[in-house]
């Protein structure tokens, strides 16, 4: 049995060292710099720049924190603290709903819905033309699907919180609000980062929602109203011109490392913080 | 008598033989996969469906995603035939690419049906320098840029985003490749056409079988086909004005009045010459019978030396 638990363990280095052995052509001839920093893509010619992609990724992402978290935040202290015990077992399911359905479905229903709403509502609203396909669609769409997973690990770490804590300042006089305020979200502050930092690697690889609205311009992106082109939307449009270019296989490997290697570095702190949670409560 | 008794067990072994003959050779089993191009995908269901009409245990599995994904999935021994719908490129050739080109079709230009400068596109169409300008060079912001007028609407572009056929063979069109091709990327060819549809200024390109309907011919509802004025006159004449149904275009580049690229043949790429007998068998049925269903699917048939070219090939002659 613990051979069987090591296996995904060592599943996920064997991916990484396999992802590395495919990329040392690339990363053997070209300089580290034109790699990471260089915004010219252009596999024909041999540029392999990136940069358009590394900041697509953190743009997307960016927004897409940027509108989750408050909402995520609120809506996990409604209802942990104030919602009837109805509306809370109605919703919880519902919201865990929401983190199981497919990404294209979220990609379908972001085409037909956000981008419109982007490109014919919102953008008119700053003074902006756009076709609707833009890092703010991408980022609306990524929202929605981290929704859960913030939601649901700031719930957990609510409920963490022992209540005669919550007694104890509702004695002294405070608010529901203010208790809210000063003892459940500064105690649950490391759980509600770690639920944070989960969301957010969600989001950095969330693949074939965002490439279906997102534009797929590999440039660097100018506002929120630009196109994007973040490096999972990459790796799944040019897995077919692989064979094709000397090296592109290589570049997309390397994309696909660094892409795991974020990812699992998010992971490991959320679940360092998470552990530290936890063994705190108990 | 045992003399008798050893002639008649004799006979009645060598009559055994005899009756006991070969199962039929047309008892293929067995399933073939496809994946590739989204140009062919329809070409390759409907083939896969009388193929399998006189082969009842065969089964024919296709997949759609791209001729870049067809050529990365026959190369890498995923599925046995990728679906290509551009050139072979050298270095897929050295990779073991062995192509056979099947059938004919062409990528169109598409605008909205509801484009406010529409009776002036379609009656003058744009040059393939306009079309340089507006996905090359990006010197075309507007519609007026294109057209050579002073109008001022503004000009979305649009491309595909997946490594696909559709893409480079339009580029090849521009005298360019696929990644030189600027605009707002968008995945597979429903979703360009799509693309184009809600969005009354933008412009993209589609396979014909993506840009006309299966059913009454006509450009999809919502699409308009964007006419190339290919003598540069500023004028569609009716000679170039061939985009009305799915028929009439299809004729079009059968008698190679509309240019080669955008029309281009068809591939399917296995990697290296076929070996397994129900792959040589598909193969072979396509460049024969399978050609009776290509006008009625909206597909150009390809020249009998093209198809004895195949045939050669497939048999390594």
């Amino acid at each position: 049995m613990l051979v069987l638990t090591a296996v995904p363990t060592f599943l996920v280095l064997l991916i990484l060292i396999g992802l590395f052995i495919r990329a040392r052509p690339i990363l053997a001839q070209k300089p580290f710099f034109s790699l990471f920093f260089s915004s010219a893509w252009s596999p024909l010619k041999g540029d392999f720049g990136l940069l358009p992609f590394i900041m697509g990724t953190l743009w997307v992402t960016f927004v897409s924190l940027v509108l989750a978290v408050p909402i995520s935040l609120l809506t996990a202290v409604y209802l942990s603290e104030y919602a009837p015990l109805s509306v809370r077992e109605f919703t919880k399911p519902i919201i865990d709903l929401l983190a199981g359905l497919p990404s294209v479905i979220y990609g379908v229903w972001g085409v037909l819905l956000v981008v419109p709403l982007v490109g014919r509502v919102i953008a008119p609203l700053f003074g902006v033309t756009s076709s609707g396909y833009t890092i703010l669609a991408g980022g609306i769409v990524l929202a929605i699907m981290i929704f859960p997973t913030i939601i649901s690990v700031s719930l957990e770490v609510f409920s963490s919180i022992p209540y005669p804590m919550r007694e104890a300042s509702l004695s002294l006089g405070a608010t529901k609000w203010e208790t809210v305020h000063h003892v459940v979200l500064k105690k649950g502050l490391q759980g509600i980062i770690a639920a944070i930092v989960l969301g957010l690697s969600r989001a950095f690889g969330e693949t074939m929602a965002v490439l279906m609205v997102v534009g797929n311009i590999p440039r660097l992106p100018g506002s929120v109203f630009d196109g994007g082109y973040p490096l999972p939307a990459l790796i799944a449009n040019n897995y077919g011109e692989m064979m094709s270019v000397p090296l592109y296989d290589a570049a997309l490997m390397l994309a696909a490392a660094v892409l795991l290697l974020v990812v699992l570095f998010f992971n490991v702190l959320a679940r360092l913080i998470l552990v530290r949670v936890e063994r705190r409560a108990a | 008598m045992k003399r008798l008794l050893g002639g008649m067990i004799t006979f009645a072994f060598i009559s055994m033989l005899a009756v006991s003959v070969p199962p039929p050779a047309q008892e293929l089993s067995g399933t073939i996969t496809l994946s590739g191009a989204w140009a062919l995908y329809p070409m390759a269901v409907k083939w896969g469906e009388e193929f399998r009409k006189l082969h009842p245990k065969v089964r024919v599995d296709v997949q759609a995603g791209g001729a870049g994904k067809g050529i990365a999935d026959a190369l890498a021994g995923v599925v046995d035939l990728g679906m290509v719908s551009r050139e072979i490129h050298p270095i897929e050739v050295e990779k073991g690419a062995f192509a056979i080109a099947v059938v004919k079709d062409g990528v169109v230009p598409t605008i909205s049906a509801k484009n406010p400068l529409l009776d002036r596109i379609l009656s003058s169409g744009l040059k393939k320098e306009a079309f340089i300008a507006v996905w090359i060079t990006e010197t075309a912001k507007t519609w007026g840029d294109a057209l050579g007028t002073a109008d001022k609407t503004a000009l979305h572009v649009y491309t595909r985003s997946d490594a696909c056929g559709a893409a480079e063979t339009w580029a090849a069109f521009l005298e360019k490749r696929q990644e030189d091709l600027k605009g707002i990327g968008v995945y597979g060819d429903p979703g360009l056409a799509e693309a184009v549809r809600r969005d009354t200024l933008g412009i993209g390109f589609n396979n014909i079988n993506y840009a006309y309907d299966a059913k009454t011919l006509k450009p999809l509802p919502g699409i308009m086909i964007l006419p190339i004025d290919l003598d540069g006159s500023g004028k569609i004449e009716p000679a170039e004005s061939v985009y009305q149904d799915r028929d009439a275009i299809t004729a079009a580049i059968a008698q190679g009045v509309y240019p080669s690229p955008p029309a281009r043949d068809l591939y399917l790429v296995s990697k290296g010459r076929p070996q397994a007998p129900l792959q040589v068998e598909f193969l072979r049925w396509v460049l024969g019978e399978g050609q009776k269903f290509v006008a009625e699917t909206g597909y150009i048939g390809l020249s009998p030396e093209k198809l004895a070219d195949g045939r050669r090939k497939i048999e390594g002659r």
